[in-house]
């Protein structure tokens, strides 16, 4: 029913503006016309932003970021007010809701509001509908040219550097973290740029991998194709996330060493800070969760 | 012969300093001659007038096949010449340069628009013609002495997929896939052709790729799409664009003639947006029918002559994003526009804002 009810709202603008209007309080809706979109002419930036379906996308995550997954975060401090950065951690929890939690937390506490453009995988801008409506949010292809693009326009990148696959983690190794990509430091290191390293705990809960149907995925072009304990059992609605609360947790900004550039040691060294750095926020992650278990609160 | 008049050779051409090679961007010296093939195109009627009405413009020679499109037979004699050859033989391309009004003031500058990049009934006849023109206009212009060439291409050489960049520069990865169009392998060959000639120190070859054209009549693919009535797009897809205009690209040509430089440049309009957006703005209302069947509706709208918009040709053009990257050629010619005196008095800026 609600499912239903989303969608006649997509297609009506009327209706979108009312929901839009409903999910976010004044002040939320006024950070939205706060964000500054450079208008390439059609309302849209260079990128494909669009700032009515900015937000709306942010009316539909603002509500899932404090009702349904009641996120808790700090370390807002670390993320610059301008100028590009790169904020790169975990990935987990079978579908990306971890990128649109953090995307909606970092524009929800940063003054003026920023919004995190993430590198994402090729196969989303195949899909009908899904591309347009990643592309309008301002999340990209994960190309070299786009990265370059965002950094030079001094956006704040997002990155998973354990890539697709950690989406699909088994239960047995939830919060091990997979070998970081070299990619993130490379990058930071030519722009320099910060990284900014983060922590995320919850999502790995929301769903329970049990197996990666491999030649199915391969069939529909997918990075994986997820067996849980919900889907395809319960159909399209086995999809949806248990509503665990989050806990994201961000870390002071790493300089990588320019070094990087030349020496596949240096490099090397540099992803194991970055590594090092995430795996310590995920700790302080369950630490604050364990916590609030203890002290009897709802987790 | 007299001395003035000797076509210089390749042996003279190479004992020009490379390092003496002007600077990218500065103004020509000199009046110019310019031989525009292909003038029967709406693009090169456009930009033949726009030469015609420059100071700075000595002789325009106009080529194409068939009789002198009306719009330009009200030029002034003295100033435009137009001829009818046959680009694809090789003869009739020489003589053109050998003709007895040249002989006092010969040609400087050669733009080559007649590349036939309509697919309907692209056979054997245009692929040819499209093959022999640019190599021999290429060829003759070199031993003829000609200080700079300049070819359009097309953005339709580039690869798109979801993996296209969000701008794509000029050395973004080309469709060099075998299934592609005849008329994009013909345009990349002639491309190469160009870019083998490049390192010539005595002539600038220079290589445009233009972004989809709008203009009344532009036989190019986002205009014969927003021609189409109506225009069919695919469920679920819309492709962000900067297509540029017949009288934008009018100008830049007319940089490219008037200023140094040389090598492969992309060139587009200065709004970039969803290809919906453009459509809304015209008051058009497109159809939306799924994916896989748009190549069929596009057939029968052709059949039904609906539409003159063919969607075989760049069958992904509808699905992924192309927006080209054109600050390289912002940065060398259209930041030095006012150096040009017609485009210095023109009204129509060719910078944004």
């Amino acid at each position: 029913m609600i499912v239903l009810e989303v969608r006649f709202d997509v297609l009506l603008p009327r209706r979108k503006a009312d929901l839009v209007k409903s999910l976010l309080p004044l002040l939320e809706r006024e950070r939205v016309h706060a964000y500054a979109l450079s208008d390439a002419g059609f309302g849209t930036d260079p990128f494909g932003t669009d700032r009515d379906l900015l937000g709306f996308g942010y009316a539909l995550g603002y509500w899932l970021h404090q009702h349904y997954f009641r996120v808790l975060s700090n370390g807002h401090e670390h993320i610059p007010k301008r100028g590009a950065a790169v904020i790169a951690g975990n990935h987990s929890g079978v579908l990306p809701f971890d990128a649109i939690m953090l995307a909606v937390d970092v524009f929800r506490f940063t003054d003026p509001p920023r919004l995190m453009r993430f590198m994402v995988d090729y196969f989303v801008y195949q899909v009908p509908f899904l591309g347009v409506l990643f592309r309008s949010l301002g999340q990209m292809p994960g190309t070299r040219r786009n990265f370059d693009g965002l950094v030079h326009e001094g956006h704040i990148v997002g990155l998973f550097p354990e890539g697709a696959e950690a989406l699909g983690k088994p239960a047995a190794k939830r919060y091990e973290l997979y070998p970081f990509s070299h990619g993130h430091v490379e990058l930071a290191a030519r722009y320099r740029v910060p990284v900014i390293p983060f922590g995320l705990v919850g999502a790995e809960e929301q769903m329970t991998m049990i197996t990666d149907l491999r030649p199915l995925a391969r069939a529909l072009r997918l990075p994986y194709f997820p067996v849980t304990t919900t889907f395809p059992w319960l159909g399209p609605l086995g999809l949806l996330p248990k509503p665990v609360r989050y806990f994201i947790h961000y870390g002071e900004p790493i300089v990588i060493d320019p070094a990087a550039l030349d020496s596949v040691e240096v490099r090397s060294r540099e992803v194991d800070r970055v590594r090092e750095a995430v795996a310590d926020l995920v700790q302080r992650g369950l630490e604050q969760r364990r916590e609030l278990d203890s002290s009897g609160s709802q987790p | 012969m007299a001395e003035t008049n000797k076509i210089p050779t390749l042996k003279a051409a190479a004992l020009v300093n490379p390092l003496e090679s002007p600077t990218p961007g500065t103004l020509r010296a000199g009046p110019r001659r310019i031989f525009v093939a292909g003038a029967r195109r709406r693009v090169a009627i456009h930009l033949i007038e726009r030469l015609l009405a420059a100071p700075e413009v000595d002789l325009v020679l106009g080529v194409d096949r068939g009789a002198c499109p009306p719009a330009l037979l009200g030029c002034d004699p003295e100033r435009f010449i137009f001829a009818t050859a046959d680009l694809s033989k090789r003869r009739q391309v020489d003589n053109l340069f050998l003709l007895d009004r040249l002989r006092e003031r010969p040609l400087d500058s050669v733009v080559h628009l007649a590349f036939q990049g309509n697919p309907r009934g692209y056979g054997v006849e245009s692929h040819e013609f499209n093959v022999n023109a640019a190599r021999h206009l290429l060829d003759a212009s070199l031993r003829h002495g000609i200080e700079k060439y300049i070819f359009l291409s097309s953005d339709a050489v580039y690869k798109i997929g979801p993996r296209t960049d969000y701008k794509v520069r000029e050395d973004g990865e080309l469709n060099l896939d075998p299934e592609v169009h005849p008329i994009l392998r013909d345009t990349i060959d002639a491309e190469f052709m160009c870019r083998a000639k490049m390192d010539r120190p005595d002539c600038e070859v220079m290589v445009l790729r233009p972004s989809g054209v709008f203009g009344g009549g532009v036989l190019s693919g986002v205009n014969l799409l927003f021609e189409s009535t109506p225009p069919v797009l695919p469920v679920g897809f819309d492709p962000m664009i900067n297509p540029t205009s017949k009288e934008r690209l009018g100008r830049d040509l007319m940089l490219g003639i008037f200023l140094h430089g040389k090598g492969v440049y992309n060139i587009a309009g200065v709004t970039v947006g969803p290809l919906s957006k453009f459509l809304e703005e015209r008051g058009i209302r497109p159809i939306r029918v799924p994916g896989p069947a748009l190549g069929l509706v596009n057939r029968m709208q052709r059949m039904l002559g609906m539409t003159r918009y063919h969607a075989g040709f760049h069958p992904k053009r509808l699905f992924f994003s192309l927006v080209l990257d054109d600050s390289r050629f912002d940065r060398i010619f259209r930041t030095n526009a006012d150096s040009v005196l017609a485009l210095a008095r023109s009204p129509d800026p060719v910078r944004p804002g």
